[in-house]
């Protein structure tokens, strides 16, 4: 279980988060929703060991992890797959996947978990030799979630998967996330802008505004609830 | 072949072999960082002045060489702790580590000068000494000269193969190319910055003992200017390929050496700062440097 506990965020002066806290179950979907800056990509990467953390804990399984560095993080199983499609964009697509794999859980080996990759999205097989920077937007989204599913993470923290990609791509992404997340039984986290489209998969939603938490519940239940007016009324 | 040419051609190889080492060097740190220890001339002197003093406090050669490159690993840490890392993290991708390496390298020459004194002391001779030689085409050919070249090439073949072949290889370049993305992978970037200023520094002493070993004295200027044609090197092969290390510093040592014999002596260094330029006009990237390739 992933556990946020009256988390705060700061840079500087900024105050990117406030008091955020949250109960992110194995097996679930947990969507974080909220406009441009609400603190969205600062929850994740307080997670994952980057973002400054004022006061507040993190604690996965039940394990205290807010002064642990990155790598440390990455190694109890953090996955993080960072906004703004962040790839070795000089390194090959295999090198990226092979890089992922090596510094991971290495649960299975190197090749079964390319293997596995490739049957999924073969146009990253036929892609295998090219830098990953000159891939489509699409592409480098696939490989952003092979990179991150390859090193088989126990919390997969997942940083606005639908950014500017066209709208079939995006069903594809979505359906992939919903079906890895139902088998593998892992803590999966979507930083969404789009909420209609993370709420329908999720089973629990939480809306940032101005760093702080203004409504919490059930995906469906905020989905629905009130019409949706609720939502809506929080993202104004 | 007139012998004459053949000896600066010579001589332009295993010089050439040294700044290629040094270039190795800088390229290490490079890769992890895009950094440069400006100060890396000031290893190569303390590195050889430990030796000779070591030596002369009764250490066989080689535990002397060790002792001091084990010294001089030390400071490598210490000039990424206190040197680079400050100048990069206080005020977010700054050029300070220009000044505050090659300042700390001013001090370490200035350190020296008062410790070892300012006069040049003899290298003592440590595999061959400069009597040895062998029979090359019908040349004699210092073994100091090949031995020099040796271990350049060597270490030279190994870093092309790390960085190529192996997952860490893989790391570092990753380390260069995104620090946040690589830390979130779990790769150790702190413990490889501070292992590849480690590694750089120890290249920079056996480029030192090399070097003095060649020359026969160290003094505390020395290896301020070699670190100079060591950055042509660099640039001239491609900031960052081990291969373009080895390519430019051969030809930055042989073309020097060349002008140096036909031309003049003064022109030698000149001429090196001029392949500088017209690498820069022609090919920025390097003989073997890649352009970066991306797409928005």
């Amino acid at each position: 279980m992933l556990e946020l506990r009256n988390l705060s965020v700061r840079y500087g002066a900024v105050r990117a988060l406030e008091g955020v806290s949250l109960q992110a179950v194995p097996g679930g979907i947990t969507a974080i929703l909220g406009a441009n800056g609400a603190g969205k990509s600062s929850l994740m990467r307080a997670i994952s060991g980057i973002a400054p953390v004022a006061a507040g804990q993190v604690l996965l399984d039940g394990q205290d992890i807010t002064t642990l560095p990155p790598p440390v993080r990455a190694r109890l199983g953090v996955a993080h797959a960072m906004e703004g499609r962040r790839l070795f964009r000089q390194l090959t697509v295999e090198d990226n996947l092979k890089l992922a794999w090596s510094f991971g859980a290495r649960r299975e080996k190197l090749a079964a978990s390319l293997a596995e990759v490739y049957a999924r999205f073969p146009i990253l097989e036929t892609k295998a030799r090219t830098a990953a920077g000159l891939l489509s937007g699409g592409q480098q989204q696939m490989l952003i979630l092979s990179c991150t599913t390859i090193r088989s993470p126990r919390f997969l923290l997942l940083d606005e998967p639908s950014l500017g990609l066209a709208p079939i791509i995006v069903q594809q992404i979505y359906g992939f996330i919903t079906n890895y997340a139902a088998q593998s039984g892992i803590v999966v986290m979507i930083a969404e802008q789009m909420a209609t489209l993370a709420l329908r998969v999720s089973h629990q939603g939480l809306v940032l505004r101005r760093g702080r938490v203004v409504l919490a519940g059930a995906g469906e239940e905020l989905l629905r609830g009130n019409d949706g007016k609720t939502l809506a009324a929080s993202y104004l | 072949m007139d012998d004459f040419f053949f000896s600066l051609l010579l001589a332009g190889i295993s010089v050439g072999a040294v700044y290629a080492l040094i270039a190795l060097g800088l390229n290490l740190t490079f890769w992890t960082t895009k950094t440069l220890n400006f100060g890396q001339g000031s290893l190569m002197m303390l590195c050889a002045m430990l030796t000779v003093f070591l030596s002369s406090q009764g250490l066989a050669a080689a535990l002397a060489v060790l002792g001091s490159l084990v010294l001089v690993a030390a400071l490598g840490m210490f000039i990424e702790r206190w040197t680079v890392r400050p100048a990069l993290t206080s005020s977010g991708g700054s050029m300070g580590w220009v000044v505050s390496t090659l300042g700390f390298g001013i001090f370490l020459q200035g350190m020296a000068a008062k410790y070892f004194g300012s006069q040049a002391m003899a290298f003592p001779d440590l595999v061959f000494t400069a009597q040895d030689f062998v029979t090359l085409f019908g040349q004699y050919v210092s073994l100091q000269y090949l031995v020099v070249l040796a271990v350049a090439v060597a270490l030279i073949l190994t870093f092309e193969i790390f960085v190529r072949c192996t997952v860490w290889g893989h790391a570092v370049h990753a380390v260069s190319l995104d620090p946040e993305l690589a830390l979130v992978q779990g790769i150790p970037v702190r413990r490889l910055i501070l292992g590849s200023f480690m590694l750089s520094s120890i290249l920079a002493g056996v480029a030192g003992v090399l070097i003095a070993q060649i020359g026969g004295t160290v003094d505390p200027a020395f290896g301020f200017d070699l670190v100079l044609l060591g950055f042509v090197a660099a640039v001239l092969g491609g900031m960052g390929s081990s291969l373009g290390a080895l390519v430019g510093g051969l030809l930055v040592g042989v073309i020097s050496k060349l002008v140096g014999g036909y031309v003049s002596t003064a022109a030698e260094h000149g001429i090196a700062f001029a392949l500088l330029m017209l690498a820069l006009a022609v090919r920025p990237q390097g003989l073997f440097g890649r352009p970066e390739v991306s797409k928005a």
